[in-house]
């Protein structure tokens, strides 16, 4: 029997990976995407590279006076929910995901954006963190201003996050949208939940890659290419104006 | 030999008018570029050489594509042009390889229901080693050139201006004779000094009209050179050449750096050319030539973008002119690999290295050229194995773009024998790299068509690379939007190409 009350905090994570306070910025912009954190990482000055573990990379550097890390946020709930923890518990204050997305309405386009007012909790990982009537929640305020600055193709609504792509069936689907999600992911549930839990704001813009509802496929089309590029964009005009 | 009484004019005073048209009929763009609308250079060097040497035979120009008309539109303003002679021709493969064939015939069979007394020519790319069966096969045709065409249009153009021509004596020339039978004049030797030739008329054509690459408006090709040393089995360059020549596509064979200077800062200040696309194969083989390129290009401080196509070992020999070059416009180059594998390499006599390949990329980027890699699929030997361990290649060396070709069986090249027991789809529509019209040893025809397209979507849509090609401002936004036009099309009008046959040229 273990008589620790927890094998391992942030803390301890961060402590093992010679972390000290000060690493990360006040802000961060994270993604899942390798190719979304090397355009991030270009518009940062003097950019350090002081978090390298499990796969997982984070820069900190300085954008227009402010420090921001930028790097890997996750892929998916589990991982999504780690490295959300260990930005959290690592000092950072207000978080900016910058994601993908499926649309669940018909007429969200490719290459349009899904601005996360908040998650329905279709993942597994939140439960370890919360109870069942749970809602994660952006930040008001920081979403309102992502909207602003996106606002053309802008959509504002719920978040569905699942754990599993392949299991985007009608039941589970419309049983989403009966709950107002207009989207799906697999990362922005914990994302919230935990920035919530630790009191940081946080916020989310999804490009959106497909369409449940057209059942549109745009994995590879310029029209996502050319948003995500915007996206980074965008994700640096909030963090003039945090 | 036929009296050729019927072409001739006759002027109010009873002298003798020619009329000469240069015709690019209705034709489409390969896949990969989307709108595609370039000059055609060959006809505008044509067209200066007839106004040189030949003042009092006047020139036509009617480039359809270009206006946007239809065949029917097209009828009628040749009708109104009235000429006596029409003559079609490419030099570059660019325009559609021999997919262009098809489309001249049918403008030709068109345009012969309503005037049914004009002659009709063509030459150039893909005919220039098939002239007398090319005749042969195409009735709808009066005259092929074998071989150049610089001399012998002109040629054929003030012999048939005279009362009495003597058809025969144009060298380089497939024609028929009274009784209808194909006759091919004697063998046209090559112009020895391009520096003898005017520079191309390009006041003639509509030059505000043309398009590269889908995006790129003022765009303009040009054709410098003529001819490759390399001598590669599977090149289609040797196709505007006549094969009883001594190798005449081997024979290299440049414009002196101060008349290349000379038509870009003619086609810039003239013209309003923004981007001046070098097409002809292989424009770096001497040093001294790129050298004074170089000096003319900054003495004049034209600053304009160019792209031109060489060969990787010339490059690396003259590696340091890469920075110079790019600090007098050039952006963009390409050079060739087609094959990355070393046995692959020897077997089509491609003296490039996959070392040497990889390293140039390198330079480029370094220099803030982009840079594009042409390729093949389809030799005899390819089999999926072998075509995924080439992409997995390409990939390694990531060039910013890649260009990929699939093996089409030219007759002219050195490699036609050989192919020919392989090919399956003879529509020539399709002969454009873009559609698999060959099977290998150990592929159909089909599956061959479904790996290129494999591959092409699998190099633009790689995380990092498209980003790099689309917004890198290093590179000039020329440059990323003919990324931009690849990676549009790599999962769509490509592979509609490739793998379900639709036709775009
Ligand atoms: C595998 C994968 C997943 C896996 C896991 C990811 C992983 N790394 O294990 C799972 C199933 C979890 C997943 C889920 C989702 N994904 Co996903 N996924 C991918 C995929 C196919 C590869 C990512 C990767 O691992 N790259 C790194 C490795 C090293 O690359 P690679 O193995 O060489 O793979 C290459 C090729 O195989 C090729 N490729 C692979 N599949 C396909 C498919 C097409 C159509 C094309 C053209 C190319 C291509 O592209 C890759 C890069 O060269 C990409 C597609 C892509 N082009 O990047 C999408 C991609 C990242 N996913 C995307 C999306 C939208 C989602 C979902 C939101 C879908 C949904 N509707 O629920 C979810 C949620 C993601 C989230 N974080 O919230 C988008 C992101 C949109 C964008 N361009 O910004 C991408 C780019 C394509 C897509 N739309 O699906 N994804
Ligand atoms: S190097 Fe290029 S242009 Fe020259 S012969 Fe070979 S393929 Fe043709």
């Amino acid at each position: 029997m273990m008589n620790r009350d927890i094998h391992l905090t942030a803390q301890d994570l961060l402590r093992a990976m010679q972390f000290k306070p000060g690493d990360f910025g006040e802000i961060a912009i994270v993604s899942g995407q390798p190719q979304r954190v090397q355009m991030a990482l270009e518009k940062l000055k003097n950019p350090l590279r002081n978090f390298s573990a499990m796969g997982y990379t984070l820069w900190t550097g300085e954008y227009k006076g402010k420090r921001v890390t930028v790097g890997h946020g996750g892929m998916y709930a589990p991982d999504a929910a780690l490295i959300t923890e260990l930005l959290c518990a690592g000092g950072v204050e207000c978080l900016i995901r910058l994601g993908s997305c499926g649309a669940m309405k018909k007429d969200i386009e490719i290459g349009d954006y899904v601005i996360a007012e908040g998650a329905i909790r279709g993942d597994g990982v939140t439960r370890y963190y919360v109870k069942d009537g749970f809602q994660p929640k952006a930040d008001p305020e920081l979403t309102q201003k992502l909207f602003s600055l996106c606002k053309k193709h802008a959509h504002k609504g719920l978040v569905w996050t699942t754990d599993a792509l392949l299991r985007e069936t009608k039941d589970f689907v419309n049983g989403a949208i009966a709950q107002g999600a207009i989207a799906v992911d697999m990362v922005t549930s914990p994302f919230f939940t935990i920035a919530q839990l630790y009191n940081k704001r946080a916020c989310a813009v999804l490009v959106v890659s497909d369409n449940l509802i057209t059942g549109e496929i745009g994995f590879a089309d310029i029209r996502v290419f050319d948003a995500e590029r915007r996206l980074i964009e965008r994700g640096f005009d909030l963090v003039r104006e945090v | 030999m036929g009296k050729l009484e019927m072409i001739a004019h006759t002027k109010d005073g009873g002298g003798l008018t020619m009329r000469v048209l240069f015709l690019q009929p209705p034709l489409g763009w390969w896949a990969a570029w989307k709108k595609h609308i370039a000059n055609n250079v060959a006809h505008a060097q044509l067209a200066a050489n007839i106004r040189e040497w030949y003042p009092e035979i006047e020139i036509k120009v009617l480039d359809t594509r270009a206006l946007g008309m239809d065949e029917k539109q097209m009828v009628d303003a040749i009708t109104e042009l009235n000429p006596n002679l029409i003559y079609m021709g490419d030099a570059l493969q660019t325009t559609g390889v021999a997919a262009i064939h098809p489309r001249y015939q049918q403008a030709a069979k068109v345009i012969k229901q309503v005037l049914p007394d004009v002659k009709i020519c063509v030459g150039g790319f893909f005919y220039g080693a098939n002239a007398p069966a090319m005749l042969e096969k195409t009735p709808e045709f009066d005259f092929v050139v074998a071989g150049e065409t610089e001399r012998t249009v002109p040629e054929l153009a003030k012999e048939l201006s005279k009362s009495d021509p003597d058809i025969p004596s144009v060298r380089g020339l497939a024609y028929r004779d009274e009784n209808g039978e194909v006759k091919l004049t004697e063998y046209r030797p090559l112009i020895e000094n391009l520096d003898d030739l005017p520079l191309p008329a390009y006041d003639l054509f509509p030059m505000d009209k043309y398009v590269g690459f889908n995006y790129i408006r003022h765009y303009v090709e040009t054709y410098m050179t003529r001819g490759c040393p390399n001598g590669c089995r599977f090149c289609v360059g040797w196709t505007n050449y006549d094969p009883r020549g001594n190798h005449d596509w081997t024979h290299y064979r440049p414009r002196s750096p101060k008349l290349m200077a000379d038509e870009m800062e003619l086609l810039v200040k003239r013209f309003g050319a923004k981007f001046i696309c070098m097409m002809d194969e292989d424009l770096n083989v001497y040093r001294e030539r790129m050298e004074g390129l170089i000096e003319e290009l900054k003495r004049r401080n034209l600053k304009v973008p160019f792209f031109f196509m060489g060969r990787a070992p010339y490059h690396l020999r003259d590696r340091d002119l890469l920075k110079p070059l790019r600090e007098v416009g050039f952006v963009c180059g390409l050079f060739g690999m087609e094959a990355v594998d070393k046995e692959t390499l020897e077997a089509i006599k491609k003296g490039t290295t996959v070392d040497e390949v990889a390293e140039l990329v390198g330079l480029f980027r370094e220099n803030n050229i982009m840079s594009v890699v042409t390729w093949m699929v389809g030799f005899p030997e390819d089999d999926e194995q072998r075509i995924k361990d080439r992409v997995e290649r390409l990939d390694l060396m990531d060039p910013d773009m890649a260009a990929l070709q699939i093996l089409t069986p030219l007759p002219g090249i050195p490699l036609y024998k050989q192919l020919e027991p392989y090919t399956e789809e003879w529509n020539l529509l399709k002969w454009d790299f873009q559609h698999a019209v060959l099977r290998t040893k150990h592929l159909s025809r089909q599956d061959l068509g479904r790996l290129a397209a494999w591959a092409n979507r699998e190099f633009y849509s790689k995380p990092g690379r498209v980003q790099r090609i689309l917004y890198d401002k290093r590179y000039h936004p020329f440059c990323r939007l003919i990324a931009r036009v690849y990676v549009e099309t790599a999962g769509k009008e490509h592979a509609q190409a490739a793998v379900e046959d639709k036709i775009f040229v």
